[in-house]
């Protein structure tokens, strides 16, 4: 009762400050949007993969580009080696059940936040990536990825080529054409400097971000 | 620690420019921020048009905050989470409070939030027996210093990494260093363990979108996402001004926030975060409150000054743009917001008797403008803020030194408006000053125009000031350099 009086009540202040205010607009003007739309653009497959991997490499991320499934997964055994991870955690995307079908390792699918806080990689997909910034994209609703992504210290996410995109803005045309209820962009690995401004990786998420981009357009 | 206010800036200021620490981490946020801050910005191809969007989108959106507000709280519960709305700071803390009561929860867990600190939710919850734990780095420190943020962005940075270790290893234990890396990895540590068993998760928000009901919250860190993850309720706190019209104009928002606050093109995370999880099995809150607070914010609307304080994305760009901060630090400033943007949204928050000083403490030399990324005109305000302040519930006093004032800049102008009026004021000025001259100069000690008139003593009581030459320009050009 007392919150609905407080809307009203917020709603009407808003209101007649508003009323008050017009009178000192010499002439009261609309605000006008510059309605100008997101420049799409026209780049080739393979521009948009290296400006997606240089970006990414700029913020200190690892782009793998293979050109098919079986080098995906050769890829991510390496990474998964190379750390002598043994706790695995798996989101439920198809691609990444297929890939690590064909390794010899045991994963858990979406596993508890306890299993997470013990694991030592994550390996989930991305519904789509930004070239200009290095981004990936995680949309909940198609997959679960939001805690496999977030809580080991490494993430390993798949992407397919074809979906990058140059720009923020044709993201995010595409995200809100079907909004998930979580959308998630991550750049790059955990970073704070909140400490006299000296950069330090892996705060509170990842510290490693490997992304393994499959383009099958590849020769 | 001690209690600074507003009320006694010029004392704080002073203060903190005795202290050499604290001035060495000022210089380096202006170098390094400025810096990082010119270099992403050549990233993008049209940064003014971009402002000059941002602002016009804010413009849109202020004009008819109602709507926008109504949408927002419409969509955002058609999605799920429930809507609350705050008229000032008690409101909130206690609607806060009383979701934490309900659930019975004890863990809480926080991320970064400037309109958290600006209602004081910590102290509220703390006095009803909760101890919210701040996950963010910087806001960890000073949690556990017992200190408030001294900047929106990097709220410890007044603090050295010595300090630091010597905080961590009083309050939590760990041993003795000064690698920043090894800091950062035991509060890494020791905040999963909070995060395991956190029940209530509380954030702030970036930008609420109206047309879906979204709200957006920026972060490097990635404690946003754990808070907003793994707790069973999420609680977001939100200033009623962040609304945005549409999806779209985050393109426009996300070029401009993080090259303005730290100088990266895209900060690590953003989380889009609409309404709660469709299915009990998928990941995500079981609950989604939203905290609408106004807290004097709908009476900033009343003048199109002053509404422009709303257009504000709390980036920090003018805090590190602004000598004065650069000299005196966020905590002199005895307030929430800091800087530029606190000395003009502070008097409007809390009333001008309790930051009177905070407009003044200004040379409107216009960086904090040149660097906004909505083009916040802060100087204007500050000069709207100062006339508002002394023309304010007029004293005796005031209204004779008003009066003096006038008079002087009634003489002024009667000297000034006529060439020969001024050659003969000039004339008589230099006769008189010979009695107050001593060693070629206006002394500051002792000298009779402080002791005559106490408003320019304000002037004098540091300086000397120079007098006036025996000659003027005019009459050397007249006399002797026009013949040669």
């Amino acid at each position: 009762m007392q919150e609905a009086n407080a809307r009203e009540s917020i709603l009407a202040s808003i209101r007649q400050n508003l009323a008050a205010g017009r009178a000192f607009d010499d002439v009261h003007k609309e605000a006008k949007i510059n309605d100008e739309s997101t420049r799409s653009t026209s780049l080739s497959r393979d521009e948009l993969i290296n400006n997606f991997k240089r970006n990414l490499d700029s913020v200190g991320g690892h782009c793998h580009i293979v050109s098919e499934m079986s080098e995906a997964a050769e890829a991510v055994f390496k990474i998964i080696g190379s750390l002598s991870a043994t706790n695995i955690a798996i989101s439920d995307s198809s691609i990444v059940a297929a890939i690590t079908n064909g390794l010899s390792i045991n994963v858990v699918v979406n596993a508890d936040p306890e299993y997470l806080f013990a694991s030592d990689v994550g390996v989930t997909s991305a519904q789509y990536a930004i070239a200009e910034t290095g981004t990936i994209v995680l949309e909940s609703d198609t997959e679960r990825h939001r805690l496999t992504s977030l809580v080991p210290p490494v993430h390993i996410c798949i992407l397919q080529a074809g979906n990058i995109r140059q720009t923020l803005g044709e993201i995010l045309e595409i995200v809100q054409s079907d909004l998930s209820r979580t959308v998630t962009f991550i750049t790059g690995a955990s970073r704070t400097s909140d400490i006299e401004l000296t950069l330090a990786i892996g705060v509170h998420g990842p510290r490693e971000l490997h992304v393994v981009v499959i383009d099958d357009h590849r020769p | 620690m001690q209690q600074v206010t507003s009320e006694t800036f010029d004392q704080n200021a002073r203060a903190a420019m005795q202290d050499p620490v604290l001035h060495s981490a000022l210089r380096h946020l202006a170098e390094n921020f400025g810096e990082r801050r010119k270099n992403a910005i050549e990233s993008v191809d049209d940064w003014e048009g971009l402002r000059d969007r941002a602002r016009a989108t804010k413009d849109e959106v202020l004009l008819h905050l109602d709507t926008y507000l109504y949408q927002f709280a419409a969509n955002a519960a058609d999605a799920g989470a429930v809507v609350h709305w705050a008229r000032d700071a008690p409101e909130a803390c206690a609607i806060v409070l009383n979701l934490i009561k309900d659930r019975g929860a004890t863990n809480v867990v926080k991320s970064k939030s400037m309109v958290t600190e600006e209602i004081h939710l910590n102290k509220a919850l703390e006095a009803e027996g909760i101890e919210p734990v701040e996950t963010d780095l910087g806001e960890w420190i000073i949690q556990l210093a017992g200190e408030t943020p001294s900047h929106i962005v990097v709220p410890a940075i007044h603090k050295t990494k010595t300090q630091i270790a010597e905080l961590f290893i009083e309050k939590v234990g760990i041993e003795r260093t000064d690698d920043v890396d090894v800091l950062t990895g035991s509060a890494r540590r020791i905040l999963r363990e909070r995060f395991a068993r956190a029940q209530v998760g509380i954030s702030g928000v970036n930008f609420g979108i109206a047309e879906t009901g979204t709200i957006l919250i920026l972060e490097n860190e990635g404690n946003v996402r754990l808070t907003t993850s793994l707790p069973k309720t999420h609680i977001a706190v939100m200033g009623i001004e962040k609304i945005l019209p549409r999806i779209a104009d985050l393109d426009v928002f996300l070029k401009l926030l993080p090259r303005s606050g730290t100088g990266q093109n895209l900060t690590a995370y953003q989380s889009l975060i609409t309404g709660v999880k469709r299915d009990a099995n998928d990941e995500g809150p079981d609950e989604v409150h939203i905290v609408l607070l106004d807290n004097g914010r709908s009476r900033m609307l009343a003048h199109p000054v002053t509404r422009q304080s709303l257009a504000c994305i709390r980036c920090g760009a003018c805090l590190n743009a602004c000598p004065v901060y650069q000299q005196v630090g966020g905590h002199a400033y005895g307030s929430v917001y800091p800087g530029p943007i606190g000395a003009v949204i502070m008097p409007q928050l809390i009333g001008y008797s309790k930051a009177r000083q905070l407009p003044f403490a200004s040379s409107l030399c216009g960086a904090c403008r040149e660097v906004c990324p909505v083009k916040i005109d802060i100087p204007e305000l500050l000069l709207h803020l100062r006339a508002e302040i002394t023309d304010g519930s007029p004293t005796t006093e005031k209204r004779f030194r008003k009066l003096g004032e006038s008079l002087a800049f009634r003489l002024y102008g009667f000297l000034w408006s006529d060439a020969r009026k001024y050659r003969l004021g000039m004339k008589a000025g230099r006769l008189f000053q010979k009695l107050i001259i001593r060693n070629g100069k206006i002394k500051k000690q002792g000298n009779v125009i402080s002791r005559l008139m106490p408003p320019l003593a304000n002037w004098t009581a540091r300086r000397d000031a120079s007098p006036l030459a025996p000659k003027s320009f005019r009459e050397h050009w007249h006399d002797e350099l026009r013949t040669k």
